[in-house]
């Protein structure tokens, strides 16, 4: 019978789960608190801007730190799983030269690894939620529909820019001040409202900011998202996803020479 | 011999050979591989600089460098095939190319089995884990299933010889406790190609001794090897054909002791 490398599923299935693995463990290796700081590092953050911007925007948002945080961990996985995907081609180029991999199997894992974390991130949202006396709503199930949509936009986001930044290494420091653009336009720590209403055009064509204000209607707010943004943010991401499997194949093959 | 004559014979040769490749009796076909690397002095690779050069006008021509070129051969099911090349002459790269690693620029390869690559052991390690966790690590690279690896777990421990080292980390581990774990994982699997490349010298003499008896019983399975070796000895005694290449170009193919005592010849009269 004839066989090549990586034909089966279960063999890609083990080789994602052994990848995802070897990151959850490099991350908390040697670090006392262990997985505690994936609790840690956003509470702290949301600690510190709750300290400073709910004195500016307290009274015009209600439950401050839900609000915040319902934002910031819709963009940090954005953030965090695009700026991984980007650096997963690269930063394995010793092994890729030496053996055969399938090279998107990296960029999925970093993706898998950040969600890992996305998902640890809910138990803060939620043990916010509670301590705040925030109500919980049979609408949030329905936030895995712009989740689900946001790892599309993740996925082809992430494979343009594993195949840009192996032949541009510098493609990092521009996504660096895209993403904090991104992060100022996706009104993570302020009203929408402050806005002046000729900007806020902005903030509607902003994917990741259709993704937190759906998100942030199902479980915070209780209402079925508008579904307006909801379909703008899915013609975006399947669009992206498609661009980005479509230059990743094409490029695939090459970058083994590239890196 | 008319040219029409020439062609014709060659025509009838190519049909033979179609006979065959419906037979399935074909383990590798490379044909008219030509492999092309862009070189140029100084690489762009920022985005910055290819924005400034292109406004500058001032992009360096790319450089091709042909490092193989037109090499067409055949490896038949069961066959030994031993690559022979001085130093640069393309060697590496050729296993590269059937490995999967890199695409060629022109030509076809058709590879009928599953291949295990030899390249370079231990290439997937991660130096933090621990050896037992690299075995599953370096098994996921190289394509096995987690069930498969699980049942071969103690066989690979035993025949690489490392004792209750496994539950250490990697990056405690000398370069031969290393390159050990890596052919007990490598050599696991029941590949129809076996492609090496200059690895048979790893470890100590008696590890050394165990791994050519792994290689020649895997051999006695029928199993295809292509190996890559400076060692004309090794070649002679573990081959039964070889290629030998130089500058990118196929010189000769055939019967191991023909090319090897022809590459031999054409060595010392390079020295002098």
């Amino acid at each position: 019978m004839v066989k090549t490398m990586f034909d089966t599923f279960s063999e890609k299935k083990f080789l994602l789960k052994e990848l995802v693995k070897r990151d959850l463990t490099s991350k908390y290796k040697d670090s006392v608190l262990g997985i505690l700081w994936s609790f840690l590092n956003p509470l702290l953050i949301m600690l510190v801007f709750t300290a400073i911007f709910s004195m500016l925007f307290g009274r015009q948002i209600e439950n401050y730190p839900v609000y915040f945080l319902s934002g910031r961990v819709i963009y940090d996985f954005y953030s965090a799983a695009t700026k991984g995907a980007m650096r997963s081609i690269k930063s394995n180029a010793n092994l890729l030269k030496k053996i055969y991999v399938p090279k998107y199997m990296f960029s999925i894992s970093t993706i898998c690894y950040e969600f890992i974390n996305f998902l640890i991130s809910f138990v803060i949202l939620f043990g916010v939620m509670l301590i705040t006396g925030a109500q919980f709503h049979l609408t949030s199930i329905l936030a895995i529909v712009p989740i689900f949509l946001l790892v599309l936009l993740i996925f082809g986001i992430g494979l343009i820019l594993a195949v840009c930044n192996t032949y541009f290494s510098d493609i990092g420091h521009l996504y660096n001040v895209f993403t904090l653009i991104l992060m100022y336009a996706s009104a993570l720590f302020y009203p929408i409202e402050i806005v002046p209403a000729k900007v806020q055009i902005i903030f509607t064509l902003n994917p990741v900011y259709s993704a937190i204000s759906c998100f942030r209607e199902a479980v915070v707010y209780g209402v079925i998202p508008d579904l307006s943004t909801l379909a703008y943010l899915a013609t975006f991401a399947i669009a992206v996803f498609g661009i980005g499997v479509l230059l990743f194949s094409i490029y695939e093959k090459k970058l083994a020479l590239e890196i | 011999m008319s040219l029409k004559e020439k062609i014709m014979k060659l025509f009838n040769k190519k049909n033979e050979d179609n006979l065959i490749d419906a037979d399935n009796e074909i383990a590798i076909n490379v044909e008219h591989l030509t492999m092309e690397f862009k070189i140029t002095k100084d690489k762009i690779d920022t985005l910055k600089e290819y924005v400034i050069r292109t406004l500058k006008k001032n992009k360096k021509e790319k450089q091709k460098i042909k490092v193989l070129e037109d090499i067409s051969f055949k490896v038949y099911r069961g066959d030994r095939v031993g690559i022979l090349g001085f130093n640069g002459a393309g060697k590496s790269t050729l296993l590269k190319i059937l490995a999967g690693i890199y695409e060629p620029t022109h030509g076809k390869i058709t590879i009928n089995g599953k291949v295990a690559p030899l390249l370079e052991l231990g290439a997937g390690f991660d130096k933090n884990y621990t050896g037992k966790n690299n075995i599953y690590l370096n098994g996921a690279f190289l394509s096995m299933e987690e069930d498969f690896i699980k049942e071969k777990y103690d066989e690979i421990v035993e025949f690489s010889e490392l004792g209750e080292y496994i539950n250490y980390p990697v990056k405690n581990y000398s370069s031969g406790m290393r390159a050990k774990l890596g052919f007990s994982i490598a050599t696991l699997v029941n590949p129809d190609i076996l492609i090496i490349d200059e690895i048979l010298s790893v470890g100590d003499i008696k590890f050394r001794k165990k791994s050519s008896e792994k290689i020649r019983s895997m051999m006695k399975d029928g199993v295809t090897v292509l190996l890559v070796s400076h060692s004309i000895g090794q070649i002679k005694d573990i081959c039964d054909k070889c290629i030998w290449i130089e500058d990118g170009h196929l010189v000769m193919e055939g019967e191991v002791n023909e090319v090897c005592d022809a590459y031999v010849k054409s060595a010392k009269s390079g020295k002098k």
